[in-house]
């Protein structure tokens, strides 16, 4: 793709760069000789239509789906043969198209799981017994559940909460990891109005303490309300690129992915 | 206490056997690793505190450290061989496993004593030091299901992507599934031989995984309360069926059926939802006092609930 010159600014490191990056399922390509930098302190979205190969995309980012083909770099180092456990270690947090929280653990334990992560690092981290034998509650911890509104559901467990809350207590865990690099797969998804008019500030929020953030997300407006850069793809690949505005206004996009009455409606 | 032991020496001595064979099964499942290879520890363990006291005259505690340690490496091995297996053919690979060691011991020839097996294993082991090691590895294995270890463990078997994803190696969690499984079941292996002298072939058969997954069905296979339990069961409920003669084993079946289909988390999984319904009676109860104090409107959304209770806690506050 040639395009990613057009984005990368001139002396600037990006925390990941991903170059002809290809996942093949057999004779399906899901993603298909994709390109992209993510800079630090900014938002980048995704915008495509079901089965164009978002999330199939962020799990190639996060390792945990094998590369057919390509090279990524995490700050400039070789990264697409970093195995899936040590991802995290590099502060690469995500969240799942479905919400993936463990029954069994409080929202406070399942939120403090990707604190766990964060102590690894050495970050934030207790000594070796009370990291093993630690209870939830840790500073990561409190600051994720004040950031996400979620003071009141400690004790809670995933089934009692509505998918909505289900949907902040991931993003949570995903911001108790401190991450230097946050993927967010439909995050408001389930969400009324005011909620994720709210996880948009957070996300905001994030950007200005210099988070970089990959957002797949249906929500339209709200990707042009969040987002500073958006790629759009279709069949495994990059369609087209630049502002959320120059990018929902693209004669490609309006046909792959929001169809003519956006483009009447716009 | 001391009467009641001399009484049931051998049921207690059985329970806390059965209990350290259990949690042999039980501690890979936790971890998601559907391994029965337990039981062929279990053979190991006892073969080996056999062998290394009746040729070296070890004292008991310490050949029940070194059938663990052996049994642990063995199950290590076994793990590197067969971890990326999963589910019914990982079983499947574990119980060959079993019938390997049973075909080895029956083969051994002096060293294991063929098909006769070893006898007059005497030694310092008695009631007393089985139920210390059994105590010991209990706590071990409480102190995994607590804090972080529980998270990660938890994260390992309901969600393997989810926990790479927060930084976990899975591979390296299941390998740890396969060495404590085998440290577990040599140590339940030892101890048994040390108590009762002799160990043959047919004690290191099929009948153990049945065993150990019958105290598990019944008790629970989430914790080791639920080992507690199934260990006490069916240690001791075999001595309250003796009542009713040749139907025990039928009504035996009856009740291990009748848990698979109605507690699929067993007893233990009874009291912690039970917790749980408690848990959220408490809050619902809050919360309608709540809704009456501040809002005719009664909550209809989380965020709502948990707005009107910190709404609540000013109230009372202010009062």
């Amino acid at each position: 793709m040639t395009a990613v010159s057009e984005q990368v600014t001139a002396n600037v490191t990006p925390v990941l760069e991903a170059r002809d990056v290809a996942v093949h399922f057999g004779g399906v390509k899901a993603v298909d000789g994709l390109s992209l930098s993510l800079e630090a302190g900014k938002i980048y979205g995704i915008l495509g239509p079901n089965g164009s190969g978002k999330s199939t995309l962020l799990g190639a980012l996060t390792r945990l789906t094998q590369l057919t083909r390509g090279e990524m770099f995490f700050d400039g180092e070789e990264y697409h043969r970093v195995p899936p456990a040590e991802v995290a270690r590099r502060r690469v947090a995500r969240t799942f198209q479905t919400v993936r929280l463990l029954g069994d653990l409080t929202v406070l334990d399942n939120i403090q799981l990707g604190a766990d992560a964060r102590a690894r690092t050495g970050s934030d981290g207790p000594g070796a017994f009370s990291r093993i034998f630690a209870r939830s509650g840790s500073p990561a911890v409190a600051d994720a559940i004040a950031r996400t509104s979620l003071q009141g559901f400690e004790d809670f467990y995933p089934s009692e909460l509505s998918y909505g809350t289900q949907r902040r207590v991931e993003i949570a865990r995903a911001i108790a990891m401190n991450p230097r690099l946050l993927l967010l797969d439909e995050p408001t998804a389930g969400m009324n109005q005011k909620e994720r008019a709210e996880i948009s500030e957070l996300l905001k929020s994030l950007r200005g303490e210099g988070l970089c953030q990959l957002l797949v997300e249906h929500d339209v407006q709200m990707m042009i309300d969040t987002c500073d850069y958006v790629f759009a793809m279709n069949f495994g690949q990059l369609i087209a690129q630049g502002t959320p505005a120059e990018v929902v206004q693209n004669p490609q996009v309006q046909e792959a992915y929001l169809g003519k009455k956006w483009r009447e409606h716009a | 206490m001391s009467d009641f032991l001399d009484a049931n020496a051998v049921l207690v001595q059985a329970t806390f056997i059965g209990l350290v064979l259990a949690l042999s099964v039980q501690v890979p499942l936790r971890m998601g690793v559907f391994s029965f290879a337990g039981a062929g520890s279990y053979g190991i363990g006892a073969y080996l505190a056999g062998i290394v006291t009746l040729r070296y005259e070890t004292p008991g505690l310490l050949s029940v450290l070194i059938a663990a340690a052996v049994a642990a490496v063995v199950g290590l091995l076994l793990g590197l061989v067969i971890a990326r297996l999963a589910g019914l053919y990982l079983a499947m690979a574990t119980v060959a496993f079993d019938l390997i060691i049973s075909v080895i011991a029956i083969n051994g020839g002096d060293l294991t004593g063929g098909p006769t097996g070893l006898y007059g294993v005497i030694t310092d082991f008695g009631t007393l030091q089985l139920i210390g090691v059994s105590i010991a590895v209990l706590v071990l294995v409480a102190l995994s299901e607590v804090g972080r270890t529980r998270r990660r463990v938890d994260a390992v078997r309901d969600d393997p992507e989810l926990a790479a994803s927060v930084g976990i190696s899975v591979r390296r969690y299941r390998l740890v599934a396969f060495a404590a499984s085998g440290a577990l079941g040599g140590a339940a292996g030892a101890m048994n031989i040390l108590i009762r002298s002799t160990v043959t072939p047919m004690d290191i058969g099929f009948g153990l995984i049945v065993l150990a997954l019958t105290m598990i069905i019944v008790g629970g296979a989430r914790s080791w309360k639920g080992a507690v339990l199934g260990a006490l069961i069916f240690t001791w409920l075999p001595e309250v069926l003796n009542a009713v003669g040749e139907w025990q084993p039928l009504i035996y079946g009856l009740i291990v059926a009748l848990a698979a289909i109605f507690l699929p988390r067993g007893i233990h999984g009874l009291f912690v939802d039970a917790q749980r319904a408690l848990q959220r009676r408490r809050r619902r109860a809050a919360t309608s006092e709540v809704a009456s104090v501040g809002d005719d409107d009664a909550p209809d959304t989380d965020s709502e609930v948990i707005e009107t209770l910190k709404e609540s806690s000013e109230v009372e506050a202010t009062k």
